[in-house]
């Protein structure tokens, strides 16, 4: 379903991913790690289109469509979603508005009605009780004022109202203690499906054992340097990652 | 001939002719001796100095000769239309004859100190032509949720100089929101007068929609008593070449002024807010808060002083102006000054300016949200700070509906030729 080949990618002229391969068939979880300046979260944006990410050779095709050729929200539409690292702070628009304005720009996109007030507030509601948001951050500005357990999983509710089919989740475990990250992980288990894809991006093991992955690979300088099972994580988790480091990396 | 005189004399040459739009004409009516009187000054005052050109310090970004010479233009009375709470109103001219005795003391005074800035030209050529306007007068401890609405309009070749005077006796609450609209270049170069009495609160709403060809030159003098409290907001959208000067002085302890702006500018508009508050008692507060919107080629101008006399202690003095320019040519000059006389103040002031938040608008487009809908979305919150302070809901609304029409015709999409410098 996500067909990555030979991907290379830049910014300001440097070259962070030097070819990569990835396939990742539908319903299936991906987990990607890798040391520090591997090109990890460059892999994210090129995925979702960040101005500045330039792409000078490869392709990416979700469900057999080029993803490359589209806008960052046309590629939110095909049905592609970014989990945040750091979540954008957008002081003055409400979460409300923000949701609305989100979800009914792909349902229009995708050919579907928009949602009127009441069936976004329902829909809101159900959401943010499944992943333990309370209303009152609901009325709050986008992100502004969050704690780092909040943004993370105010991105797993706009995960869920939005319904990708394809997920791409930065270092969602990144600044969450153990109770967020459970919070976390069970929101993202709920969302897994036959149907949708997900890619997980992580430094540590530790968001491995609530977000059980069918594969894992490890990502070095660019490429992937090595594909395994659900073993492989654990075995880096003991080992680290000394042996894809190389001199001039490290 | 004094230093300044010789100044502004040196500058009325390259002043636009304006031939005054036939004063002479107009002076033989049957007004009070006093309005005859301060129309006499206002005219001496213009032809010794011109009106202001960008060679003044004050007026550096804002060129009104440019767009006289462009403009035939000839005086009118102003077409004022009056709804709402029209209780307390009065509406004088075109002969002057039913202007209440009070307005005298009002109508000649005028801020300390303005004229070596060259900033009462404008002014005193409105007193030359002191023959049309508002009063309103509101008596003590009377509250009013409803509004007097004020629909002003240009009419294309006219100039019109209408006088707004104002009273807001003891412990009233009151609250005048003035539509500016028209057709054509039409100038419209009007004074405002308030007098708000102890523990009154005035509530001020401009909303300038003027067309995009049009002049609009405004004057206004506010003077707050103990415990009173003025409360502005402007909305500038309209006229090529506009200028709000504004100028507040807290005359009795705890008095307050909460001055908000927005101005929304396109095309080749330029628009100058200028603002004066002087801090004359002690315990006063007061608030500027502005956001500017600028694409295309237009000009906004943002200066805002705050003085604090000696005797004026304690005072709680902010200013803030920020600023989004959308395009290359777009440009704001932003020019905060605080003067301080008194030692026991909390004061401060800050400016910015910047493009759109290019992370916040890769994060709503990650979300599916289109380009220029995540714009808008990021312009209509930069201006929500300040839409979110008005305390009087229609405003309110009218403001964001204002915003939102504007957005939908404005240039909000990516310029090519953007240079990083």
């Amino acid at each position: 379903m996500i067909e990555i080949k030979n991907l290379h990618a830049e910014i300001e002229g440097n070259e962070i991913l030097k070819g990569l391969d990835l396939s990742i068939g539908e319903g299936e979880v991906h987990a990607i790690m890798g040391p520090n300046g591997a090109g990890k979260s460059t892999l994210g944006y090129v995925l979702a289109g960040r101005e500045g990410y330039e792409v000078t050779d490869g392709s990416v095709t979700m469900d057999g469509e080029d993803i490359l050729e589209m806008e960052t929200d046309e590629r939110a539409a095909a049905g592609l979603f970014l989990a945040f690292q750091y979540p954008v702070e957008i002081p003055g628009v409400q979460m409300t508005t923000f949701l609305k304005t989100a979800l009914n720009a792909i349902r229009k996109a995708r050919g579907e009605e928009e949602l009127d007030a009441i069936g976004l507030l329902k829909l809101m509601k159900d959401k943010c009780k499944q992943l333990g948001i309370s209303d009152e951050m609901m009325k709050r500005a986008v992100n502004a004022g969050f704690s780092g357990g909040e943004k993370k999983r105010n991105e797993v509710l706009q995960m869920a109202m939005i319904e990708p089919k394809f997920a791409v989740l930065d270092e969602t475990d990144s600044g969450l203690d153990i109770d967020a990250l459970r919070i976390v992980a069970d929101g993202v288990n709920a969302l897994r499906a036959k149907n949708r894809s997900f890619l997980v991006i992580t430094h540590y093991q530790r968001l491995l054992d609530y977000i059980k992955p069918d594969h894992v690979h490890v990502l070095a300088d660019g490429k992937i340097a090595k594909s395994g099972g659900p073993e492989l994580a654990l075995e880096l988790e003991e080992k680290g990652y000394a042996e894809f480091v190389t001199e001039e990396a490290a | 001939m004094s230093a300044v005189a010789k100044f502004h004399r040196r500058y009325r040459a390259e002043t636009a002719d304006l031939g005054l739009f036939d004063w002479d004409g107009f002076i033989a009516d049957d007004a009070p001796d006093w309005a005859q009187a301060l129309r006499k000054r206002g005219h001496e005052n213009v032809i010794a100095n011109g009106l202001p050109t960008p060679k003044l310090e004050r007026f550096k970004y804002f060129n009104l000769p440019a767009w006289l010479k462009k403009n035939e233009l000839s005086y009118k009375p102003a077409d004022i239309a009056i709804d709402g709470n029209t209780d307390y109103v009065t509406q004088f001219g075109p002969r002057c004859s039913y202007i209440p005795d009070w307005t005298q003391e009002a109508a000649e005074s005028a801020p300390i100190g303005e004229d070596k800035y060259g900033d009462m030209m404008l002014w005193r050529l409105s007193d030359a032509y002191f023959k049309d306007g508002i009063v309103v007068d509101v008596p003590a401890n009377t509250k009013s949720d409803a509004p007097l609405n004020l629909t002003i309009t240009g009419h294309d070749g006219a100039v019109t100089m209408p006088r707004l005077i104002i009273r807001v006796a003891k412990g009233s609450d009151f609250t005048l929101c003035e539509y500016h609209i028209g057709q054509g270049a039409a100038w419209n170069n009007a004074v405002t007068q308030v007098i708000i009495e102890e523990g009154a609160r005035f509530r001020h709403y401009r909303m300038q929609e003027n067309p995009h060809e049009a002049a609009y030159t405004q004057n206004t003098h506010v003077k707050v008593a103990d415990g009173a409290q003025y409360e502005a907001f402007t909305l500038t959208n309209g006229a090529a070449q506009s200028r709000h000067q504004l100028h507040v002085e807290l005359q009795g302890p705890e008095a307050s002024c909460d001055l908000n702006g927005i101005n929304i500018l396109s095309g080749k508009q330029n628009a100058d807010t200028t603002i004066t508050v002087e801090h004359q008692a002690p315990q006063c507060r007061s608030n500027q808060n502005y956001r500017n919107v600028v694409t295309d080629q237009a000009t906004g101008i943002f200066q805002g002083k705050v003085h604090v006399h000696q005797i004026a202690q304690q005072t709680d003095g902010y200013q803030l102006s920020n600023s989004l320019l959308l395009s290359p040519q777009a440009v704001m000059n932003t020019k905060p000054e605080l003067e301080i006389y008194a030692d026991d103040v909390k004061c401060s002031h800050g400016a910015t300016s910047g493009r759109l938040d290019e992370k916040a608008l890769f994060y709503l487009r990650s979300r599916g949200i289109p380009e220029l809908q995540a714009r808008a979305l990021l312009i209509q919150a930069f201006v929500s700070e300040v839409m979110e302070d008005i305390s009087f809901d229609p405003i309110k609304e009218q403001g964001e509906h204002i915003v939102q029409r504007w957005l939908d015709h404005a240039t909000l999409s990516v310029h090519t030729d953007w240079v990083e410098e």
